[in-house]
């Protein structure tokens, strides 16, 4: 399954009232190569992995996320997120070769 | 080399092998769990937090028992303990003892987070305790365990 680096999906409820504790899910396709495995050919697949997620709401940064190459393939994290205000909740991915990853979703309430 | 001395030997050898076998045997009986905490994890616990010890309760850690498929792993990770703008969990750490990697990941909340909860999926080596420890802002640590048994490796 070739993978599109960096390609990222982030899933809030669609029906959000202010002072909702929500659920937040988050996956970002990235190979998360431990660099302990080896190709077909036999040669050492470097390591490639995220190890540095931030999370920011609005202006604030909400939760940072601190990884080793332990996590899976396409990365998946889900949490909670206190919704009291309008504003774009943003993902910045970060991995051990320098790629940096980002997505945004508004949360807006109904 | 007499006779003598050779049967000497072997009785001599054969009574220190059996004294190892019993030894394993009786290593065999007792459960190894969570409830030992490794001397290599004892030392990723003392770099990340010192000498603060880590309590039993507040953290509920949810693991299969047995995953098949050790590359993808899924752990959730809840706490009881408040959100609340002057006292809250201010990180959530995910260790696993027979992984290359030790300490697998750090997730640091704040209080916008609204309730410590942290849900991922991770790679296991082989079976090995699973261990959460949640970190307060006032620097109380509480901590989980449990086993997993894997089948297929997932690290390499």
């Amino acid at each position: 399954m070739p993978v599109e680096l960096g390609a990222a999906r982030i899933l809030v409820p669609a029906s959000i009232r202010r002072g909702d504790v929500i659920d937040v899910r988050a996956l970002v396709e990235h190979p998360m190569a431990t660099g302990l495995f080896r190709d077909a050919q036999g040669n050492p697949i470097p390591a490639h992995f995220i190890n540095d997620v931030s999370v920011t709401y609005g202006d604030h940064e909400a939760a940072h996320f601190v990884w080793s190459s332990g996590i899976s393939r396409d990365p998946f994290v889900e949490f909670s997120l206190r919704a009291d205000r309008e504003a774009p909740l943003t993902f910045t991915w970060k991995d051990n070769k320098g790629g940096v990853f980002q997505q945004s979703v508004d949360i807006r309430f109904i | 080399m007499s006779a003598f001395s050779r049967r000497l030997f072997l009785h001599a050898s054969g009574l220190a092998f059996l004294g190892v076998a019993a030894r394993h045997l009786a290593a065999l009986g007792r459960p190894r769990s969570s409830d030992d905490v490794p001397w290599k994890v004892q030392q990723v616990l003392k770099q990340l937090f010192g000498d603060r010890a880590v309590q039993h309760g507040h953290v509920q850690l949810d693991v299969p028992t047995v995953a098949a498929d050790g590359r993808v792993v899924p752990v959730m990770i809840e706490s009881d303990l408040p959100m609340a703008p002057d006292r809250y969990v201010k990180a959530v750490h995910l260790l696993v003892d027979n992984n290359p990697d030790i300490h697998l990941a750090e997730f640091r909340l704040t209080p916008q987070i609204g309730q410590a909860f942290v849900s991922t999926r991770i790679k296991m080596r082989m079976t090995s305790p699973v261990r959460a420890v949640v970190e307060t802002s006032d620097g109380a640590l509480w901590g989980a365990a449990a086993d997993v048994r894997v089948t297929v490796n997932g690290c390499g």
